[in-house]
């Protein structure tokens, strides 16, 4: 009703609460950040024993939907580029192409999607318990910092692990193109490696890396945030788990998209080759 | 107050400070969400080595009281001092050496479930001290035995009762062995035999240990059997305060209301249900069908 009596206002404290909301957020992302590196050399903020357990939840319990969906995502790629690509020039093309799409684009991309519906739905639920049921604020009680002791060995973990997932899901996205361009389309193995080496460049690699941490970032930013600001009951945690995974598609793609542009800008600037 | 201040005015003959003064202090505290105000103006002092049992009906203000007096909650105005330090104003530090001196047993317990019984008892110990391991597992093994938990110690939360989790929950809030401890509604949830249990290991840890008890229940027999002194909140406000002999001999209206249970009072919410169950019982009256 607020909205038809008085619109501006209302859009006003919309925008008021949006910005708060996205100030804490960022706070508590950065808090985070400093936890998680003081705590390599402070056992207190967080046992060392939590990273190494968040660390296989994180990323070598991913290994297998990693490999499986990239080798899919390769395939598909070839499947559906080597036609269309051979009316212009030789299908060989294709290689390239999948070359880079995959480690500079697709590969750091659908790599954080997965990671964010595998683990950051796991952090904002398992979290969001935790709220509800007083245990964040048991913590608090006891003088343990919440953010360092719940937050920092996360966010450690999906800084080191969604990059190495990310690395499994490029290796088998390219290992399921070249199988499917080198048994479906018939392309010469020693053609494919050929093309692959000229198209593709050491920084597609890098560059997909370290878009790969600043999505682990933003995941586990969000998915812990909204896990940590959850109130009442089960219900709640479930909408705020499905708004963490809303919010983390967005701002991946966003970024994503952003990192394209910064990419470009120095590439033209011959920053980058 | 300055956050310095701190109620260590004397000191031991090895000069080790003594605390004197109040336990806890609550000065003119207010607080409000939105038009509710919940907290209004509220003080009082609690001293030491005392079970005081804040009581009242639901939605008057007992819970945001424990909130505020355990820091998790920021007030409109007004104070709240624990062993003469007010935790809001403190320094990060200060508040710190300040959480050492309260434990907390929270409605549901609120162990951590990815650790057993024992590794939450420790978690306290851990994290405030250097001592070595040996010693912290020494500490929880007596914390647990102090409780009747010392079998349960190597299991989760998820594999013990309701009783028992109470229970490890009091042990970990005493871990540290703080002067004052903070109860959520202990008794919420269980049968009249644990209830005795937790009401007897409340007695027992503050005639033995010297702490101060604060307890948030409405669970009558409860009441009369822990408490040294009874505070009951109502609109925000203190409306009584007096020892169970005080309070079952009191006249006042709200007081005798809510001791017998009756639906009819100045207690608003009560009336307000008893309506509405007037109001299905004539509802449902008239739909019957004619004989």
């Amino acid at each position: 009703m607020a909205l038809f009596a008085d619109p501006v206002g209302a859009l006003g404290g919309l925008v008021n609460r949006q910005l708060r909301d996205l100030g804490a957020a960022v706070r508590f992302g950065l808090v985070a950040v400093g936890y998680g590196f003081r705590g390599l050399f402070n056992r207190r903020i967080y046992p060392r024993r939590d990273l190494i357990v968040q660390m296989d939840y994180t990323g070598a319990r991913s290994t297998a939907i990693m490999v499986l969906l990239g080798a899919m995502v390769g395939a598909s790629l070839v499947i559906q580029m080597t036609p269309s690509l051979s009316r212009y020039g030789p299908p060989e093309l294709v290689a390239g192409v999948v070359g880079v799409s995959v480690l500079r684009t697709l590969g750091p991309l659908l790599a954080a999607i997965i990671f964010a519906g595998r683990v950051g739905a796991g952090f904002t639920a398992e979290l969001g318990t935790m709220a509800v049921s007083e245990e964040i604020l048991a913590l608090e009680t006891m003088g343990i910092n919440p953010v360092g002791y719940l937050v920092a060995p996360r966010f450690l973990a999906a800084c080191i692990m969604l990059p190495a997932c990310t690395v499994l899901f490029d290796l088998a996205a390219l290992a399921g193109g070249y199988f499917v361009g080198i048994h479906q389309f018939n392309i010469p193995s020693e053609d494919w490696f050929n093309i692959t080496k000229q198209f593709v460049k050491m920084s597609d690699f890098t560059f997909g890396l370290a878009k790969s941490v600043l999505f682990a970032w933003l995941i586990t930013l969000v998915c812990c945030f909204k896990g940590f600001h959850a109130k009442g009951s089960g219900i709640e945690v479930g909408r705020a788990t499905m708004q963490a995974i809303v919010i983390c598609l967005i701002l991946i793609i966003l970024s994503d998209t952003v990192m394209s542009l910064v990419y470009n800008f120095l590439f033209r600037m011959g920053i980058v080759s | 107050m300055s956050p310095e201040h701190s109620n260590m005015a004397e000191t031991r003959s090895d000069g080790t400070p003594v605390s004197v003064g109040p336990a806890i202090s609550v000065r003119n505290l207010s607080k409000a969400y939105g038009d509710n105000k919940v907290i209004d103006n509220m003080s009082f002092d609690l001293e030491r080595g005392r079970v005081y049992v804040v009581m009242g009906p639901s939605g008057c203000g007992k819970s945001t009281l424990l909130r505020h007096m355990i820091g998790a909650e920021e007030q409109d105005s007004g104070q709240v001092l624990i062993d003469g330090m007010d935790i809001q104003s403190a320094n990060p530090r200060q508040r710190e050496e300040a959480k050492r001196k309260y434990g907390v047993l929270f409605q549901s317990a609120a162990l951590l479930n990815g650790l057993t019984v024992a590794q939450n008892v420790a978690l306290p110990i851990q994290r405030h001290t250097d001592l070595p391991q040996s010693t912290i597992d020494l500490m929880v093994r007596l914390k647990l035995e102090l409780v009747g938990m010392g079998e349960a110690a190597d299991k989760y939360p998820y594999e013990i009762s309701g009783g028992m989790k109470k229970r490890a929950g009091l042990a970990r809030a005493i871990a540290l062995d703080p002067a004052i401890v903070f109860y959520d509604e202990p008794s919420a949830g269980l049968d009249p035999v644990m209830i005795g249990v937790i009401d007897k290991l409340i007695r027992d840890l503050t005639a033995k240990l010297g702490i101060t008890s604060v307890v948030i229940t409405h669970e009558m027999p409860s009441i009369f059997r822990i408490a040294d002194e009874v505070l009951m909140l109502y609109g925000g406000r203190i409306v009584f305060r007096g020892t169970p002999q005080d309070l079952r001999n009191s006249n006042a209206p709200m007081v005798r209301q809510f001791i017998n249970g009756d639906p009819e009072g100045p207690i608003n919410a009560p009336r307000q249900l008893a309506d509405l169950s007037e109001r299905l019982i004539a509802g449902s009256k008239r739909k019957e069908p004619a004989k």
